[in-house]
């Protein structure tokens, strides 16, 4: 019996197949590189390519799982939260598949799919990951979203903390335009940030902030929290980098971004440590795309925890992770998920 | 041929279903002015309503038609990825029809005698998408994926200002599309712009018309005189108007850039 699933809520255009014990057959996803020239996904571009591509990426999807429509038994989509516009392309595509063979419906939430990217396992390729079982907790990190979850079932979570503003991606991609690196520009500034020192600027969020007693140790009730917020971060970045001139940016680049980098790693790493203690959990996941930085996977390795961090592949969006979640939720019968709408926020919270 | 036609360009979802004998189901939904569309809600649940009334299944379906626009970029993306997901999954043809040439053909014989038309498609912002119909046009002669020019149709690329829609009006009135006959302006475009369009001598169809709404029988008709392209990948939706962002950045000066804040 196979899955397939569909998940277009930002700008990847994805597509998976797996298998009802969780294993996958396919996972193709279609990154769009329109939106680097604006500094930031365009909604209406990124709707415009989803209904582009959307069949060729379910063909290619089938055909690298080499099963055809008739060996699907279930069709899950990502209902939200996301762009609206490009959730109804993935979700609009999904329904009809699933209509014209009347078969069943799975609709997904996106955060709990990257829940369930940890419940995915290996087929029969040994290098592919192995399934992680509830109860644990799971940070989710991305530029959409920030979030730590205590995940108790196969079918649900509770948030336990959230940002207040920016997503970490979001805050890594600003700090990475801020300095020169374009955009989308994370990767490029953990790259920067490799040769330079954490310790050189106190950032709001870092260890070395609080310990100077910074405006963040002020805000008791936050700073006790498990919320996040990155927006003061980017504001930091900003001031400092007027106050130096440019060839002291340039010189201090590496430094600049070390630090930041820091700053967003240390209250991750904070909100996590906080959690486990609080739930007296000690297994803990990831997901979201910010859970492919080096720095981030270095700490959390050190929590003293079971750790469990899926491939890059299945941390940043991805279908297989819908496929994953659709095993666990409800099954819709035809003809009762006909009428489902997308919806832009909002979570999952059972 | 068993047609399935479905139309979401507008503020009103269409679904209309031609049967082997040729007689034509219809199904719509026509939320009031501030209420949301019900494409996403509505348009498949609809097509299985008038199935099931054909006593027909999915697999009869022979062929799917939908409107490609122009109309509201989201509506439009909900039919034709829906529509391009049926033809996928049944392995049938698709066609993209226009969803103005749907609107005018409804309305270019309405008493039997044929008439000139405008179809006017309410593109927000003050413009309107517009089309003009000259009486006896050919809408049986429309080629392909929707985007070729048919005889007697008199089409613009673009979104049209209010005053440039009027103008048009008088300038093709002057060539004299039919002596004795006015111009016939429906869609809710026509609606909206009823003021400038009967200044410049045309007439809007009484307000409470179904003339203004595109119907799902129209896009089955026109879709199945029309031949089908090769894969229903090459039915996209007729735009008209680039995404914001790009419009934002073409009027940035060479060397600048628009995401610099
Ligand atoms: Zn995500």
């Amino acid at each position: 019996m196979s899955i397939l699933a569909l998940e277009t809520s930002c700008d990847d255009t994805c597509a998976a197949v797996i298998d009802a014990d969780g294993s996958i057959r396919a996972n193709v996803i279609s990154s769009q590189l329109a939106h680097e020239e604006f500094g930031g996904v365009v909604p209406e571009i990124a709707s415009r390519q989803h209904l582009e591509h959307v069949n060729a990426i379910v063909e290619r999807a089938l055909s690298s799982a080499s099963i055809g429509l008739g060996d699907v038994r279930l069709v899950a989509a990502t209902q939200g939260p996301g762009l609206v516009g490009a959730l109804l392309v993935g979700l609009s595509t999904a329904k009809g598949l699933a209509a014209a063979r009347e078969l069943p419906f799975a609709a997904v939430d996106h955060l709990q799919g990257h829940v369930a990217a940890n419940f995915l396992r290996a087929a029969e390729d040994s290098a592919a990951p192995t399934g992680f079982e509830p109860p644990f907790l799971c940070l989710i990190a991305s530029g959409g979203h920030t979030l730590l979850v205590h995940v108790r079932e196969h079918d649900g979570f509770e948030v336990l903390g959230r940002t207040l503003d920016d997503a970490a991606g979001e805050a890594f991609d600003k700090g990475a335009r801020m300095l020169g690196l374009g955009y989308p520009g994370g990767a490029a500034l953990e790259r920067l940030a490799s040769g330079g020192d954490p310790s050189a600027f106190a950032f709001p969020g870092s260890r070395g902030e609080r310990a100077r007693g910074g405006r963040g140790a002020q805000r008791q009730a936050f700073a006790q929290g498990l919320d996040f917020s990155f927006a003061g971060l980017k504001t930091a970045l900003l001031y400092r980098l007027r106050e130096l001139s440019a060839a002291q940016a340039r010189e201090q680049a590496a430094d600049l971004a070390a630090s930041f980098q820091a700053a967003i790693v240390d209250s991750l790493i904070e909100r996590a440590e906080r959690g486990l203690q609080r739930t007296g959990m000690e297994r803990l996941a990831v997901g979201g795309g910010v859970a492919a930085n080096g720095a981030l996977r270095e700490r959390l390795a050190k929590l003293g925890v079971e750790l469990h961090v899926p491939p890059r592949v299945l941390c940043t969006d991805n279908a297989a992770m819908i496929a994953s979640a659709a095993r666990y939720c409800d099954q819709i019968a035809y003809p009762h998920y006909l009428s489902l709408d997308a919806y832009a926020t909002g979570e999952a919270t059972r | 041929m068993i047609v399935l036609g479905l139309d979401t360009a507008t503020h009103c979802t269409a679904v209309a279903l031609r049967t082997a004998a040729g007689e034509t189901l219809s199904a719509r939904d026509d939320p009031a002015p501030g209420e949301h569309p019900g494409h996403a809600t509505r348009l498949l649940g609809m097509a299985d309503e008038l199935l099931g009334k054909a006593g027909l299944g999915w697999s009869d379906i022979q062929r799917i038609a939908v409107g490609i626009g122009p109309g509201r970029f989201t509506g439009l993306r909900v039919g034709i990825s829906s529509a391009r997901a049926l033809a996928q999954s049944l392995e049938v043809e698709l066609v993209g029809v226009s969803s103005l040439r749907a609107l005018a053909l409804a309305a270019s014989a309405p008493d039997g005698t044929p008439r000139p038309v405008i179809a006017v498609i309410d593109a927000r912002r003050g413009e309107a998408f517009a089309a003009a119909y000259a009486a006896g046009a050919d809408f049986a002669g429309e080629r392909g994926d929707g985007s070729q020019q048919m005889e007697g149709e008199l089409a613009f690329p673009r979104p049209l200002t209010v005053e440039a829609l009027a103008g048009i009006v008088e300038a093709i009135d002057r060539d004299g599309a039919a002596p004795g006959q006015r111009w016939l302006a429906v869609g809710d475009g026509a609606l909206h712009f009823r003021e400038q369009l009967e200044a410049s001598g045309a007439e809007v169809a009484p307000k409470d018309s179904p003339l203004h709404r595109i119907d799902g029988a129209a896009v089955c008709e026109l879709g199945t005189t029309v031949a089908a392209p090769r894969s229903y990948e090459a039915v996209i939706p007729d735009y008209r108007r680039s995404p914001d962002a790009a419009l934002a950045r073409e009027r940035v000066p060479a060397g600048g850039s628009a995401a610099a804040a």
